[in-house]
């Protein structure tokens, strides 16, 4: 039963993810795309990682995907602005798609790793047991990532405040 | 209520990766096909999702939880992507009025 | 008490979603069939509180609610690394302390450059 449950999220992880790209209109793509999100949070529940899973529901779907649909809102787009590519590019990007599809799929086969996902140690995805991966081994990215946000936060200002 | 449990973690290894890499291939695909600046962008969100849960998919394999730290900063590092991003597609669209890249070809030759 | 972490635990979080959308979907289903429809040209515009709605919804806003979203979200990642932190604060002790100080430090910089920028005044 539960791993059906699997099978079926992945069905509709694989289903809103295409209706992300195939929608016209740019709205309904974000809102799919959140949707799409909501089931990987799922996914992680399934794995075990709670952590994650919250997080990924805040700050992806909560912020994120928020500020994606602000953005669309702030634009002016009453009237249908984006003019279809030509069917020929369009399958020329499906057709590139699909390729590196069959190569990750091929490669998968050819490796052959079919061991079933087994929990060692069910306390893995708690908040503790991160936060010490986190502070011990992961130190200096954690304070890199510091200055990541940073030249973010300055960037996103020095964009968005151009007449300044 | 303990059997349920056991059979939740029954799943192969190599669906988790399939699922990764179908829903990578499709973020792929919307990148090439779509022209909306914010489409592209959401197709980029995407990618880099398909990635976290292959990250976790191992993480929970191996039983180290440093794939899932990976996670963590695949996410900050998504963040400032979309801050920085979208603030450049705003500031195209305050210049050209339009959000379509194929606007942006002054740097084509 | 140790901390349990199957994912049978979230059984209740899944039933109180399920009740919570059941409810809002019965009520909406219900009402639309219960309820009498007469429909009239004035019933159906967006009510403005009496005046005459003009225009369409989607008007383009100011750039200035798109900083303060964009800020918004860089300070919210932050709530990834905080978390973990504050669990394990008693641990760390001092050196954790420090650490996070860094941090903190390196985004206060930000949120000081970002005040001097005068990016959050609103005239």
């Amino acid at each position: 039963m539960s791993q059906s449950l699997f099978y079926l999220i992945a069905f509709l992880s694989i289903f809103f993810s295409l209706m992300v790209i195939f929608t016209k209109n740019p709205v309904h793509s974000v809102l799919y795309l959140i949707i799409t999100f909501f089931t990987f949070t799922i996914h992680y529940i399934l794995l075990n990682a709670q952590f994650l899973a919250i997080v990924n529901f805040i700050v992806y779907m909560g912020a994120i995907m928020v500020l994606f649909l602000f953005v669309l809102m702030l634009l002016n787009l009453n009237k249908d602005t984006e003019p279809a590519k030509s069917n020929l590019l369009k399958m020329a990007g499906v057709v590139a798609g699909m390729c590196l599809l069959v190569t990750l799929v091929g490669s998968v086969k050819a490796l052959n790793v079919s061991n079933p996902v087994v929990l060692t140690n069910p306390g893995l995805g708690l908040v503790k047991n991160l936060g010490k991966v986190l502070f011990n081994e992961f130190l200096l990215p954690f304070e890199i990532s510091s200055l990541l946000l940073l030249s973010a936060m300055v960037g996103a200002v020095l964009l968005a405040k151009k007449e300044a | 209520m303990e059997n349920i449990t056991q059979a939740i973690q029954g799943i192969p290894l190599n669906h988790y990766i399939l699922l990764s890499a179908v829903i990578f291939a499709i973020g792929v695909m919307g990148v090439l096909i779509r022209r909306n600046a914010i489409v592209i962008f959401m197709s980029i969100e995407l990618m880099l999702n398909a990635v976290n849960l292959l990250l976790t998919a191992f993480s929970a394999y191996r039983g180290d939880a440093a794939g899932q730290v990976f996670v963590f900063f695949i996410m900050a590092l998504a963040a400032a992507e979309v801050a920085v991003g979208l603030a450049i597609i705003v500031m195209v669209y305050r210049n050209t009025n339009s959000i379509d890249i194929n606007v942006l070809n002054k740097l084509k030759w | 008490m140790e901390a349990q972490s199957t994912p049978v635990n979230y059984l209740p979080i899944i039933f109180q979603m399920i009740v919570a959308l059941g409810f809002v979907v019965v009520t909406m289903v219900v009402t639309h069939l219960v309820g009498p429809k007469r429909k009239t040209s004035d019933k159906l515009i967006p009510f403005e509180s009496g005046i005459e709605s003009i225009g369409n919804a989607r008007q383009p806003f100011s750039i200035k609610y798109f900083l303060v979203a964009i800020l918004f979200v860089l300070f919210d990642v932050e709530v990834i690394f905080m978390y973990p932190w504050a669990v394990n604060f008693r641990d760390f002790g001092w050196a954790g302390v420090i650490e996070m100080f860094i941090f903190m430090g390196t985004l206060l910089l930000g949120f000081i450059y970002v005040l001097k920028k005068g990016a959050l005044d609103w005239e």
